[in-house]
């Protein structure tokens, strides 16, 4: 390990962010540090469900038809999302957030009731960071700006001059400058399976004993007990995949993995890893 | 882009244990932090019982008050507080200014009561990508860890009773 690693953490995003960097003077490194965790919490504002003046609260109060500026950070994952749910068929879908509310998971985020057939396909992207909804809806970014958010730090550290660093947000985790070994937890919180990953990230996400994931907005609830970890390019990426993971069998999780540079490891206690990799 | 995966199936062979205890920083580091120009971190003592109970704190609630001074001039608080996760403690403090606005808020460290335990062997190995013929090295030093998303709701509660603790015993306290 190196002398000079320094690490913090704040809690962000709704779990604790730590962010370790190594090979940088004391000074140098909390400048770093601080761009990087402001570059989350920007995130955060920006993506929220929570707080009523982010993009994504406006957004679900908002009419149809009516283009609605947003931070440029949420246009861009809102591209992503719209990448993701495409390739999968809506198997990935932020509009899910009604059924999320329904099952008592989120509070509802507005009087502006949701119109039961929208799905991701009715939020449009203008030019110049605009959307406008076709239909009313209720959306949720938690299942990607978490990711988003590690992508967005990891680019300010980089921005810095930082030779090596790993950001972890809750286990949405991305690395670079040199190998880093994490540890997959399972479902029942076991810790069953390792990776060793370099300039890569991964996130994890599992289903619960009630339902917490479901196959799209009209689709299956995911099964409980299963863990699926996904290791891709950038942690967005790897955070929405994880979804897709989940939600759909096997084989076709994996054309929609290696459409977008990704793998996978699924696990639950029957049948324990299963890996989604096709060597590229 | 570079993975290995380790995937261990057997269910017989060596443990290790993963809990995690992890110090980010010290008190008084964080106190230097949270205030690069303080020259003195005066104990203000033990939270005041009866306004403890009247804001619902729990049994044992015992935040660490201070004051940061540059001088006479009084900077603002340094609090330092625990919370409880899923089954870990996280200590955090908090700075406020003297109007008892929030301006700094980190995690000093955490403390995993029991950890995941992880089989290291045998390993039925899936290697996959470049680096599949080098050993496997798994680093006993940092523990990253994938999953099971930490809340930081505790924590988010903590600091709201704090700034009530502020407004209702501090804000008032002449210098």
């Amino acid at each position: 390990m190196s002398a000079q690693m320094i690490r913090r953490a704040r809690p962000l995003l709704g779990t604790v962010v730590e962010i370790r960097l190594h090979g940088v003077a004391p000074r140098a490194a909390d400048r770093a540090l601080d761009a990087a965790f402001d570059e989350i919490a920007s995130v955060q504002e920006c993506m929220s469900f929570h707080a009523a003046a982010s993009d994504v609260a406006r957004l679900n109060a908002a009419p149809a038809g009516v283009w609605l500026d947003v931070d440029p950070r949420t246009a861009e994952v809102l591209a992503l999302m719209r990448a993701v749910a495409s390739r999968s068929a809506g198997a990935f879908d932020v509009c899910v957030a009604p059924r999320a509310v329904d099952a008592g998971l989120l509070p509802a985020p507005s009087a502006r009731a949701p119109d039961a057939a929208a799905d991701w396909r009715d939020i449009e992207l203008g030019a110049g960071a605009r959307v406008r909804l076709a239909r009313p809806l209720w959306l949720d970014l938690g299942g990607i700006a978490k990711g988003y958010g590690v992508d967005r730090a990891i680019a300010a550290l980089l921005a810095h001059g930082v030779p090596r660093a790993c950001v972890n947000a809750g286990g949405d985790l991305r690395a670079y400058g040199a190998a880093e070994t994490v540890y997959l937890r399972a479902a029942d919180g076991s810790v069953a399976g390792a990776l060793e990953l370099a300039d890569a990230a991964v996130a994890t996400s599992s289903s619960g004993a009630t339902p917490t994931h479901w196959r799209g907005t009209r689709g299956h609830a995911v099964a409980p007990g299963r863990s699926a970890s996904v290791v891709a390019p950038q942690c967005a990426l790897a955070d929405a995949l994880t979804k897709v993971a989940l939600a759909l069998t096997p084989t076709a999780a994996q054309d929609v993995l290696a459409a977008f540079g990704a793998q996978a490891a699924l696990h639950d206690a029957a049948h324990g890893w299963q890996a989604l990799a096709r060597a590229a | 882009m570079r993975i290995r995966w380790m995937l261990g199936v057997g269910l017989a062979g060596a443990f290790a244990q993963v809990a995690q205890a992890t110090q980010y920083l010290t008190l008084e580091q964080a106190q230097h932090a949270a205030f690069p120009t303080a020259d003195e971190f005066r104990d203000a003592g033990a939270v005041d019982a009866a306004v403890a109970a009247k804001l619902g704190a729990p049994a044992g609630w015992a935040p660490r008050v201070f004051e940061a001074r540059a001088g006479a001039k009084l900077l603002g608080w340094f609090i330092a507080d625990q919370a409880l996760g899923k089954s870990e403690m996280i200590g955090y403090a908090l700075a406020l200014d003297p109007h008892g606005a929030v301006t700094w808020l980190e995690i000093l460290d955490y403390r995993e009561s029991h950890g995941g335990e992880i089989r290291l062997a045998p390993w039925r190995k899936q290697f996959l990508g470049k680096t599949a013929a080098d050993p496997v090295q798994l680093n006993r030093d940092i523990k990253n860890i994938s999953g099971a998303t930490l809340s930081c709701r505790h924590i988010t509660e903590g600091v709201q009773r704090l700034l009530a603790y502020w407004a209702a015993a501090l804000a008032a306290r002449p210098e």
